[in-house]
């Protein structure tokens, strides 16, 4: 690492020990001491929830204070103007603190639609929105899918007509996380109903307290809502909103999209860590009896086999990425094999437990468990269905060709 | 000593140039019927041109002092080209053997040859069970009572077995285990041929009938020296099956963006499509797993052994599953003797229960990780 890159560390080192304490090892385990919450989704209560939104804002607050908001982003915006290695290397020395988690402002919203905005609005709404963003004010939300558009993003069917300076939206969209927090979204609407399905698309900037947005949680099957669907009826956007031209709003969704593969896929911490540690799931094994079980130790050994392989990947793309190589694959790769492995990892404790994860028998890190087993399914799902991402791998990596569009999908579609 | 990224990158070219000029299917295909199995004139290039037997041999001893991680390229490019020849014993089994020792003497007697590719030398350790188990040796050597060592028993899958010039054989003496270094000319050994799975890796069965052997390393360390030839030997031989499985997967790709069924490429088809990016998931995690393991090897790192166990389940079952698919998106085609597929499937095959199979390094994973 060179000398720039090492003063860059030192600072942020320096930051984080003035504001921030040592993050304990998750993965090292006591059995039966400490917090055995495995919830990869929230299932927090309404005010603790709102805590916790406080709790991120601050934090992120903080870091813009101190110059770590937005790290590769334009000064002009209140942006660090560094590279995309600095950011990496700043959540390398970030991830030894124990900090509040900003998942809620960063997964969506800082990773994925402030580049959006900033590579497609006009420049007064940057000015406004930006700066907003990265110091924790604003969280902002993706208002892209719809109930008859799940991966294929180019069937939207949200309506936008135009009336003089302002637009109308009326639709509904779904899925989407953080809305109920949300103060803007960037929604993909229909302009032209008449052209090809990707040309009749315009993206606007919506403020999510304009009149007419209605935001509703959606309870998914682990019980919480992280989700929610957002209607929009007689919503009235300013044409200065609309971000990139009229019908070319597919473009804008790419942007996104494109930055979201970055966000989605890297290792997490938290529950995440324990579930694919060796000694918390040894530990687990020998308070379940399980320990001489010969068929899940050669589980255990294949689920570790997998895991630690992942880890090596995204150590090697890490390293690749610092060394200023542009990375291959290996985020597409880590992203299935993170759905999966936490699957795995969640049926694999599952049988050690047996039947104390089908009630609750008050022990400790046993039924627990089942929140993370119900959330598994939906990691195969967010970001890019499996299927979705084995395409993207088979045609962009092997150069296998698309699948023809039939005849008889095309009157589907239309 | 490391190499940088733009040397690995040129070893990895020369090495893939000559081995598609020295190794085509052709090559390999007659070589796997003959004997001995590698071409003589070939390793002698391998060496006088590229000087690979010695690539990672220190340079006290006649090597060119390169370490695991140039040896994983040098491996991967000859899993890709299946290459038939007396490297993976002589190289990665013996010659790590003897460095493990600690043996400066047997190193200064035998490394040299190896390094200039004069010498070829092989590992005998599995008996009849095929176990690397220390606890399951059974061959035993005795003091001669004139100071040297006599050796009896009977070792299998010893690869280049009735051709290698030097076998490191481990023996059991009043003190356990222990490595004895042995001249396949010396009077008392016979070594026969097996059949093998994959025939482009030649097995022995070796008779050792009172022979005369001398010690390598102290006298019951051999645990410990196997246990270190293991973890490099996985490595080396991840490396060769991630440059298979990386041949397979391009095989693939090849065949399913050209061949046309239904009129269009068999590999639109999204069934055919997600088998290839299956593949593909395998494969860079093979790769990981085997430069990563390399890499800490060369570092000296303390959990190398983890990432040694890691990279040997991962590249064994990515070769495996690679060189099955491979076969089924060539359809009919890929199950004939005529297309090259077979031949990848048996290495692979032969690879992943070389050591003694996924039961046995599953174990040994839980082991290095204190579970």
């Amino acid at each position: 690492m060179d000398q720039e890159m090492q003063d860059f560390a030192a600072e942020a080192r320096r930051f984080l020990d003035a504001h921030a304490t040592k993050a304990p090892d998750r993965a090292a385990v006591t059995w039966g001491v400490g917090d055995d919450s495995m919830a990869y989704f929230s299932s927090l209560p309404p005010e603790e929830e709102a805590e916790e939104v406080r709790r991120a804002r601050a934090w992120q607050r903080t870091r813009h204070e101190n110059g770590f908001g937005w790290i590769t982003g334009p000064p002009e915006y209140g942006g660090r103007g560094l590279t995309p290695v600095h950011d990496l290397l700043y959540d390398a020395v970030e991830s030894e603190y124990a900090v509040p988690d900003t998942g809620v402002l960063g997964v969506v919203g800082l990773g994925m639609i402030g580049p959006t905005i900033l590579a497609h609005a006009q420049p007064h709404i940057k000015e406004c929105w930006l700066p907003a963003m990265y110091r924790g004010d604003a969280i902002a939300c993706q208002l892209f899918s719809e109930p008859g558009a799940g991966s294929d993003l180019a069937s939207v069917a949200t309506r936008a007509v135009r009336e003089g300076a302002e637009w109308v939206l009326d639709g509904q969209k779904v899925w989407t996380s953080v809305a109920q927090h949300s103060e803007i979204g960037i929604a993909l609407t229909r302009t032209d109903p008449d052209a090809p399905k990707h040309r009749g698309i315009t993206a606007f900037l919506v403020p999510m307290d304009a009149p007419g947005v209605e935001v509703r949680p959606l309870r998914q099957m682990t019980g919480g809502a992280d989700f929610n669907e957002v209607f929009l009826t007689d919503v009235r956007i300013p044409d200065d909103h609309r971000l990139g031209e009229v019908d070319g709003g597919w473009t804008v969704a790419l942007t996104t999209l494109m930055n979201e593969r970055n966000t989605v896929g890297s290792e997490g911490a938290g529950p995440v860590a324990a579930a694919l540690s060796p000694e918390h799931l040894s530990a687990l094994m020998r308070a379940t009896w399980t320990w001489d079980d010969r068929a899940l130790r050669g589980r255990l050994a294949e689920l570790l086999v997998d895991a630690m392989a992942t880890g090596y990947l995204n150590d090697r793309a890490q390293r690749t990425l610092r060394a200023g190589i542009a990375p291959g694959p290996e985020r597409s790769v880590s992203k299935l094999m993170y759905g999966q492995n936490l699957t795995r990892a969640a049926h694999f404790v599952s049988d050690c437990l047996g039947p104390r994860i089908i009630a609750d028998t008050g022990q400790w890190g046993t039924y627990a468990w089942s929140e993370l087993l119900l959330a598994t399914p939906a990691l195969r799902i967010l970001g890019g269905t499996e299927e979705i991402m084995k395409n993207i791998l088979a045609e962009r990596v092997l150069g296998l060709p698309k699948e023809p569009v039939t005849t008889a999908a095309k009157e589907v579609r239309s | 000593m490391t190499a940088e990224v733009s040397e690995l990158r040129e070893l990895r070219a020369s090495v893939r140039e000559f081995l598609e000029a020295k190794s085509p299917e052709e090559a390999v295909r007659k070589l796997m019927e003959s004997e001995p199995r590698f071409d003589l004139d070939v390793w002698a290039q391998a060496a006088d041109q590229l000087r690979l037997p010695g690539l990672a041999i220190p340079e006290e001893y006649g090597g060119d002092g390169f370490g695991p991680v140039e040896l994983g390229v040098v491996m991967e490019e000859m899993g890709r080209a299946l290459l038939c020849s007396p490297f993976f014993a002589t190289v990665v089994l013996a010659a790590q053997a003897l460095l493990a020792s600690g043996d400066s003497d047997a190193c200064a007697r035998h490394l040299p040859g190896i390094a200039s590719g004069r010498t070829t030398a092989t590992l005998a350790v599995a008996e009849d069970s095929g176990s690397w188990d220390p606890a399951l040796i059974s061959a035993r050597a005795v003091p001669d009572g004139d100071g040297g060592w006599r050796l009896n028993g009977r070792k299998c899958f010893v690869i280049d077995g009735t051709t290698a010039d030097l076998i490191l054989v481990v023996a059991r003496t009043v003190a356990g285990p222990s490595f004895f270094a042995v001249d396949r000319t010396a009077p008392g050994v016979t070594a026969v041929a097996m059949e093998t799975l994959d025939a482009t890796r030649a097995m022995a069965r070796l008779t050792f009938d009172s022979v005369a052997a001398t010690p390598v390393g102290a006298e019951g360390s051999g645990g410990r020296i196997m246990a270190r030839v293991l973890d490099m030997a996985s490595v080396g031989l991840a490396a060769e099956q991630a440059g298979g499985a990386r041949r397979c997967l391009e095989m693939s790709a090849e065949y399913a963006r050209t061949r046309h069924q239904f009129g269009r490429p068999i590999g639109s088809f999204q069934a055919v499509k997600h088998k290839c990016a299956d593949m593909l998931v395998q494969v860079e995690l093979a790769e990981a797993s085997a430069r990563e393991a390399a890499r800490l090897a060369d570092e000296g790192a303390a959990d190398f052994p983890v990432a040694a166990a890691v990279a040997h389940a991962c590249c064994s079952r990515a070769y495996m599953f690679a060189a099955m698919e491979n076969i089924q998106v060539h359809g009919g085609i890929g199950f004939t003797w005529e297309h090259p597929a077979h031949l990848y499937f048996r290495r692979a095959k032969s690879s992943q229960l070389l050591f003694g199979g996924p039961a046995v390094y599953h174990e040994r994973l839980l082991d290095r990780l204190g579970i």
